[in-house]
C-alpha cells in the first residue's frame, strides 16, 4: 500500500482549491445588505423551521416592497440568506461561520431551541455581528454568558411555569391540589418542570406528590404515568416537546389515567399535536406568547398572510420570528449604516411595539414576550387566560 | 432509584412483556436478513416507518382502519422491498461485509429524506379509541393496544415460523442460510431466496410500523430507535431464529419496563442497551440461536 | 474482504503485504517528503485566504484525519465500527472540563485522546469477543449507549451542556490546528501501515483463526488499532470542542459523526490511504454547495454512497489512481507497465 508523493501533492492541491473557490463570495454586495440565518429546516425540528422561515423571509420582503432601508445616502434592498443546519448545533455553529465569512452578513437572525440558538449565538458573539433572535427561552439564554452582541425576544421561563396555576386560580376551579410534574431533561424543561413548578405549586397551595424527568428523545412513558396515576393527582404538568408530548398523551389515555388538568407545555403548542391526538388533545392546556387574536399591530393579518400564501394552520412562531426580523431590520434602518456597533447599538435602543407586543432590552439583553394560557378546544387553540385576552373558557375537567 | 411496589412492578412486567410482542414483530425483519443472509440492514429503521407512514395515509385518506390496513401495508412493503433487494444488494452478494451495509446505509439516509419530503418533519399518529384505551388482565390494567399488538405478533411470528419449518419456500430460506453453496449445488435459486426473505422481513416491519403508529408517535426520524431495538432483540432472542424473536422482544420489553420502573423511563432504552451489550459480549447466540462458527 | 480478492496477483494479506512492501527507504522518504511539502504549502494559506476558505479548510481536514482513523479500523483491519461518536463525544468533553480548569486547548486535547483510548481499551475485552458484524452492532449499541448514559446523566452539564470558558482560538488558529492533526494522522496511519504490525492487522482481517495460529497475537493487534483509532478521534473532538465553545451531549455524542466518518471513507476510498483526505474534500465541498438544499444533499449522499458501493469500491482515491496510472492502491511502485501505461 503506497501512497505517491504525486498523489499527495494532488490532494493538497485540491484541498486549496476547495478553499480558494470561497474566497471572494461577494454577489452585489455593495448593493444589498445580507442578512443570514441558520434554521433547523431538515432533522426533528423542522416544523419550527418552517416557521421561521417563513416569518424572516416576509419580514424581508415586507422591506424590500417599501423600497429597502436606507443605509447611507442610498436605499438598499434587503438579501435573506438561510441555511440549514439539520437540527445539529456543530452545524449551526459552521453555517453561522460561513454566513459571516462567506456572505459576509452585516447581521444575523436565530435558530430556534436553546442549543442550536446558543451554538450559533457563541459564533455571533466571537465575531462582534449582531444577532437578534426569538424561540429561546430567556433563562436559558442568559445563563449561558454575558451576550455582547445576541439579542433575545420571547418569553421567560418563570412566567410560562407560573402560568397554569393563575390560570387555575383565575377560573376558581377546585381540584384536590395534589399536583403530578413529568419533564424532559433539555434546558428550559429542567428549569421548568424541575425547579419552577415544584415552587410555584407550594405557593399556590398545592402539594407535589410527583416528579420525574426523562430525556428529550424518550419513547416510552409507561411508569412516569402509572407513578404520576398512583398518586391520584388531579392536576398533571408535562414538559416535554411534541412528539414525546403526543406519546405521553396517548399513553395516559391507555393507562386509564384522566386527571382533571392537563398541562403539556412546548408540545402542545402547534396544530400537529392535535392533528396526532384527534379528540385526545381537547382540554389540554399550553402557554402560548402569541395569538393572533392579540391586540399588537399587524397581529390579524399576518395569520392571514401566512395561510393564504402557505396553505397550512399558523403557529406563534410565524410572529416570534417576523418580529425578530423586524427588530434587525428596524435596527439597520436606524443606524442608517451596515456597521456592526452601530447596529448593535440600536437594537439597544429599541423601544417599539411589534406584532408580539412590546420589545425593549434590558441589560442582558433579553426582552420578554408576555404569557398566555391556551387549551386545546375542538380541534383549535382557545386562549383562556389572561382574562383581558380570553377567546374561550377553560374546560374543565380536561377529560 | 426507588423500589416500586408489587402491584406497580406486575403491572411493570404484565406490560412489558405485552409490549415486547411489538418489538418482535418491528425485530423479525432483521433477524431475517441477518440469520439468512448475514446482512445488517440499515435501512431496517425506515422500513418499520414507511409501515407506519402507510398506515397513516390508508386512515387519513380511505378511513381504513389501520388494524384491516394491515393486509394492505404488509404486501405493500413486500413489493417495495423485493426489486429493492434485487437491483441494489443481490448484486454485492459474495463481495464483503461493508458493501451492503453501506447500501442500506445510504437508502436509510434517502429514505428518511423521503419521508421529509412526502410528509414533512411532523409528528404523527395512528389515533384509534382502541389504541387508547387501558384493558384489565386479571386485576391488571395494560395499554390494550399492547394486547392487541401482542396478540398480531403471535400471529406474525408464528405464521413465518410456519412458513420457514414447513413450507418448499421454507425449506429453501433454511438450505440457503445454512450452507449457501450446498444449496445452490441442489437447484436452489439463491437470488430469489435472498430477495423473498428480504420482501418478508420488510412485510413484518411494515406491519411492526403500523403498531408503533398506533401505540405510540412517529416522525421521519423515529426509525433509527427501532433498529437499535431490532439488534436488541435479535441478540437476545438468537440470529435467524423466529420464535427466538418474539421471546428476545419479550425479554426487552420486560427488561425495559422493569428497569423504567426502578430507575426512571429515562433510563429504558440505556439499560435494555446495557443488557444486549452482556448478551452480546456472554452469548452472542442469543436464547435460541445456534453457536456462531 | 472485497479490496484484496479483486487485485490480481494479490494473494493472502501477509503476503501480499510483503509485496507491498518493497521499495525501502527510497519511497519512504518521497512520501515523508511530499507529505511535508503538502503541509508547509497548506500551512501558508491563511496568508492569502479569507476566513471563511479557512473555516471549510477547518471541516475539511478534521474529517480527513477521523477518517484516517476509521480507515485503519475498518479498512485495513477489517472492524468495521460504528461507534465513532463516542470517542468523539469523549474527546469533547474532557477537553472542555480541562480547559475550563485552565489547561491550554493543545495539551487538552491530547489528553482528551488518552481519555478515548482509555475507554477503548476498557471495552475491548468485551468488544473483541465479537466477530464481523456482532462487532458492528456491538459499536453501534455502545455508542448509543454512552450517549443515552450523558443525556441522562445530570452531572456534566446535563443536556445544557458545558460552556467553554475560554477564548477560542482565531480562525487561523484552528486552521493551524486541525492542519496540524490532519496531518499527524495521516502521517501516523502512515507509519503504522509500514510496520509489521500492518502484516498482522490484515492477517487478521482476513482470517483471523489462521492468524492466530500462526502466532500473530490478534487481540494486541486489534487493541492497538481500536486504541489508536480512539485516540485520534478523541484529539478531534477536543480540536470540536474548541471550535465550538459550547458543547451538549446531542451534538457531541451524536450518530451523525458516524455516518459522517463512513460517508467520507466511503466515498474516498475504503482501504486506501489517500481516501479519507479526497473523501472529506469531496464530502465537505457538497455540503457547502448544497447547504441551502438539504434534501437535495441528503438524495445525493445516499445516491453516491450507493453507486461508489456497487461501482467504485476503491472510491474517487481509486478512480483517480487508475485514471492517473500513478501507483495502484496496494501495489508496490513498479518499473511502467509494459504495455503502454504512462
Amino acid at each position: 500500500m503506497r501512497i505517491g508523493a504525486r498523489q499527495v501533492a494532488v490532494v493538497a492541491v485540491l484541498v486549496l482549491l476547495a478553499t480558494g473557490c470561497g474566497k471572494d463570495g461577494t454577489s452585489a454586495a455593495d448593493s444589498e445588505i445580507v442578512i443570514g440565518a441558520s434554521i433547523p429546516l431538515s432533522g426533528p425540528l423542522a416544523g419550527f423551521g418552517s416557521f421561521q422561515r417563513w416569518g424572516y423571509q416576509h419580514a424581508v420582503d415586507q422591506v424590500n416592497q417599501a423600497g429597502g432601508l436606507r443605509v447611507g445616502d442610498s436605499r438598499r434592498n434587503v438579501r435573506l440568506i438561510l441555511l440549514d443546519d439539520k437540527t445539529d448545533p456543530n452545524t449551526t455553529s459552521s453555517n453561522t461561520d460561513t454566513l459571516i465569512s462567506r456572505n459576509k452578513a452585516a447581521a444575523l437572525l436565530g435558530s430556534c431551541t436553546p442549543s442550536l440558538v446558543v451554538a450559533g449565538a457563541v459564533v455571533a458573539d466571537r465575531n462582534r455581528v449582531p444577532m437578534v433572535t426569538g424561540c429561546a427561552p430567556l433563562q436559558a439564554f442568559k445563563s449561558v454568558k454575558r451576550w455582547q452582541y445576541v439579542w433575545d425576544v420571547f418569553f421567560d421561563e418563570p412566567d410560562l411555569a407560573e402560568a397554569p396555576f393563575k390560570t387555575l386560580q383565575g377560573a376558581g376551579v377546585r381540584t384536590n391540589n395534589k399536583v403530578a410534574i413529568v419533564h424532559d431533561n433539555g434546558p428550559d424543561g429542567a428549569v421548568v418542570g424541575g425547579q419552577l413548578w415544584p415552587m410555584l405549586a407550594e405557593r399556590y397551595g398545592y402539594t407535589v406528590v410527583s416528579k420525574q424527568s426523562f430525556p428529550v428523545d424518550n419513547t416510552q412513558f409507561n411508569s412516569l404515568i402509572s407513578n404520576a396515576k398512583a398518586t391520584g393527582a388531579d392536576v398533571f404538568l408535562i414538559d416535554a416537546v411534541t412528539p414525546q408530548a403526543v406519546t405521553i398523551r396517548k399513553q395516559m389515555a391507555s393507562a386509564g389515567y384522566n386527571p382533571q388538568v392537563i398541562v403539556a407545555e412546548k408540545g402542545a403548542e402547534p396544530v400537529q399535536f392535535a392533528q396526532a391526538l384527534g379528540n385526545l388533545a381537547d382540554g389540554v392546556i399550553v402557554g402560548g406568547y402569541w395569538d393572533s387574536s392579540f391586540p399588537y399591530p399587524g397581529a390579524a393579518q399576518l395569520r392571514q398572510a401566512f395561510e393564504r400564501e402557505t396553505k397550512q394552520t399558523y403557529s406563534q412562531h410565524i410572529a416570534d420570528s417576523y418580529a425578530a426580523a423586524q427588530i434587525l431590520l428596524d435596527a439597520i434602518g436606524a443606524a442608517g449604516s451596515t456597521d456592526a456597533t452601530k447596529i448593535n447599538d440600536a437594537i439597544g435602543r429599541t423601544d417599539k411595539t411589534y406584532v408580539v407586543g412590546p420589545v425593549k432590552f434590558d441589560d442582558q439583553h433579553t426582552s420578554k414576550l408576555p404569557i398566555a394560557e391556551l387549551q386545546w378546544q375542538g380541534g383549535q387553540t382557545k386562549v383562556v387566560w389572561p382574562n383581558e385576552r380570553k377567546t374561550g373558557n377553560l374546560l374543565f375537567p380536561a377529560s | 432509584m426507588h423500589l416500586p411496589g408489587g402491584h406497580t412492578l406486575v403491572t411493570a412486567l404484565v406490560s412489558g412483556a405485552l409490549l415486547g410482542g411489538l418489538f418482535a414483530v418491528t425485530a423479525l425483519g432483521l433477524s431475517l436478513a441477518l440469520g439468512v443472509m448475514r446482512l445488517i440492514n440499515l435501512v431496517h429503521g425506515e422500513l418499520v416507518i414507511l409501515g407506519a407512514y402507510l398506515g397513516y395515509v390508508l386512515l387519513s385518506e380511505l378511513g381504513l382502519d389501520p388494524l384491516v390496513g394491515l393486509l394492505v401495508v404488509a404486501p405493500a412493503l413486500a413489493l417495495v422491498a423485493y426489486p429493492l433487494h434485487r437491483g441494489l444488494l443481490l448484486p454485492l452478494v459474495g463481495k464483503g461485509q461493508e458493501a451492503p451495509l453501506l447500501t442500506t446505509f445510504g437508502l436509510a439516509v434517502i429514505g428518511q429524506n423521503l419521508f421529509i419530503q412526502l410528509f414533512h418533519a411532523d409528528t404523527r399518529s395512528l389515533s384509534r379509541s382502541y389504541a387508547t384505551a387501558p384493558i384489565g388482565l386479571g386485576g391488571y390494567e395494560v395499554p390494550a393496544i399492547y394486547a392487541i399488538s401482542f396478540a398480531v405478533a403471535l400471529v406474525v411470528v408464528g405464521s413465518v415460523h410456519l412458513l420457514v419449518q414447513r413450507t418448499g419456500v421454507g425449506r429453501e430460506i433454511r438450505a440457503a442460510s445454512e450452507d449457501p453453496g450446498a444449496a445452490a449445488v441442489l437447484g436452489v435459486d439463491i437470488g430469489r431466496v435472498y430477495a423473498r426473505t428480504y420482501a418478508l422481513g420488510a412485510a413484518c416491519a411494515g406491519v411492526g410500523g403500523v403498531l408503533v403508529g398506533l401505540a405510540f408517535a412517529f416522525m421521519p426520524t423515529t426509525g433509527t430507535g427501532y433498529l437499535l431495538t431490532g439488534f436488541a432483540v435479535v441478540v437476545l432472542g438468537g440470529l435467524g431464529s423466529v420464535l427466538g424473536t418474539l421471546i428476545g422482544g419479550i425479554g426487552l420489553g420486560v427488561i425495559e419496563s422493569v428497569g423504567g420502573a426502578v430507575f426512571g423511563d429515562g433510563y429504558r432504552d440505556f439499560i435494555g442497551l446495557v443488557v444486549f451489550l452482556a448478551f452480546l459480549a456472554l452469548r452472542p447466540q442469543g436464547v435460541l440461536g445456534r453457536a456462531e462458527r | 474482504m472485497s479490496v484484496d480478492t479483486a487485485r490480481p496477483g494479490a494473494t493472502t494479506g501477509a503476503a501480499g503485504i510483503a509485496a507491498s512492501g518493497r521499495g525501502g527507504r527510497g519511497a519512504r522518504v518521497r512520501w515523508a517528503g511530499a507529505l511535508l511539502a503538502a503541509v508547509a504549502l497548506l500551512a501558508l494559506a491563511p496568508s492569502y485566504t479569507g476566513d471563511y476558505a479557512q473555516q471549510v479548510s477547518f471541516r475539511i481536514f478534521e474529517y480527513a484525519a477521523l477518517g484516517q482513523a476509521w480507515n485503519l479500523l475498518a479498512g485495513y483491519g477489517g472492524m468495521v465500527s460504528l461507534g465513532s461518536a463516542a470517542f468523539i463525544g469523549i474527546g469533547e468533553y474532557t477537553t472542555a472540563e480541562l480547559t475550563n480548569h485552565g489547561m491550554p486547548l493543545v495539551p487538552g486535547m491530547l489528553v482528551s485522546g488518552l481519555f478515548a483510548a482509555a475507554f477503548a481499551t476498557a471495552v475491548s475485552p468485551a468488544l473483541f469477543r465479537l466477530r464481523g458484524l456482532y462487532f458492528t452492532i456491538g459499536t453501534l449499541a455502545l455508542a448509543e449507549a454512552l450517549r443515552l448514559f450523558m443525556v441522562n446523566y445530570n452531572g456534566l452539564g446535563g443536556n445544557i451542556g458545558i460552556f467553554l470558558k475560554s477564548a477560542a482560538p482565531t480562525t487561523a488558529g484552528l486552521y493551524w490546528l486541525s492542519l496540524g492533526v490532519a496531518a499527524a494522522a495521516t502521517g501516523l496511519v502512515l507509519l503504522v501501515l509500514r510496520t509489521r504490525l500492518t502484516i498482522s492487522l490484515r492477517a487478521v482481517r482476513d482470517d483471523e483463526d489462521v492468524a492466530r495460529q500462526m502466532g500473530l497475537v490478534s487481540f494486541r493487534t486489534k487493541l492497538f488499532a481500536f486504541t489508536f483509532a480512539a485516540f485520534l478521534m478523541g484529539v478531534v473532538g477536543g480540536l470540536q470542542a474548541g471550535k465550538l465553545s459550547q458543547i451538549e451531549p446531542y451534538g457531541a455524542f451524536g450518530l451523525q459523526w458516524t455516518v459522517d466518518i463512513v460517508t467520507v471513507v466511503l466515498i474516498g476510498g475504503l482501504a486506501t490511504t489517500g481516501g479519507p483526505l479526497i473523501g472529506a474534500v469531496f464530502t465537505v465541498a457538497l455540503a457547502e454547495l448544497l447547504s441551502g438544499s438539504p434534501e437535495l444533499h441528503l438524495a445525493i449522499t445516499g445516491a453516491i454512497v450507493i453507486v461508489v458501493v456497487r461501482l467504485a469500491p476503491q472510491g474517487l482515491w481509486g478512480l483517480l489512481s487508475r485514471a492517473g496510472q500513478w501507483g495502484r492502491p496496494g501495489r508496490a511502485r513498479r518499473r511502467p507497465d509494459p504495455e503502454g501505461a504512462p
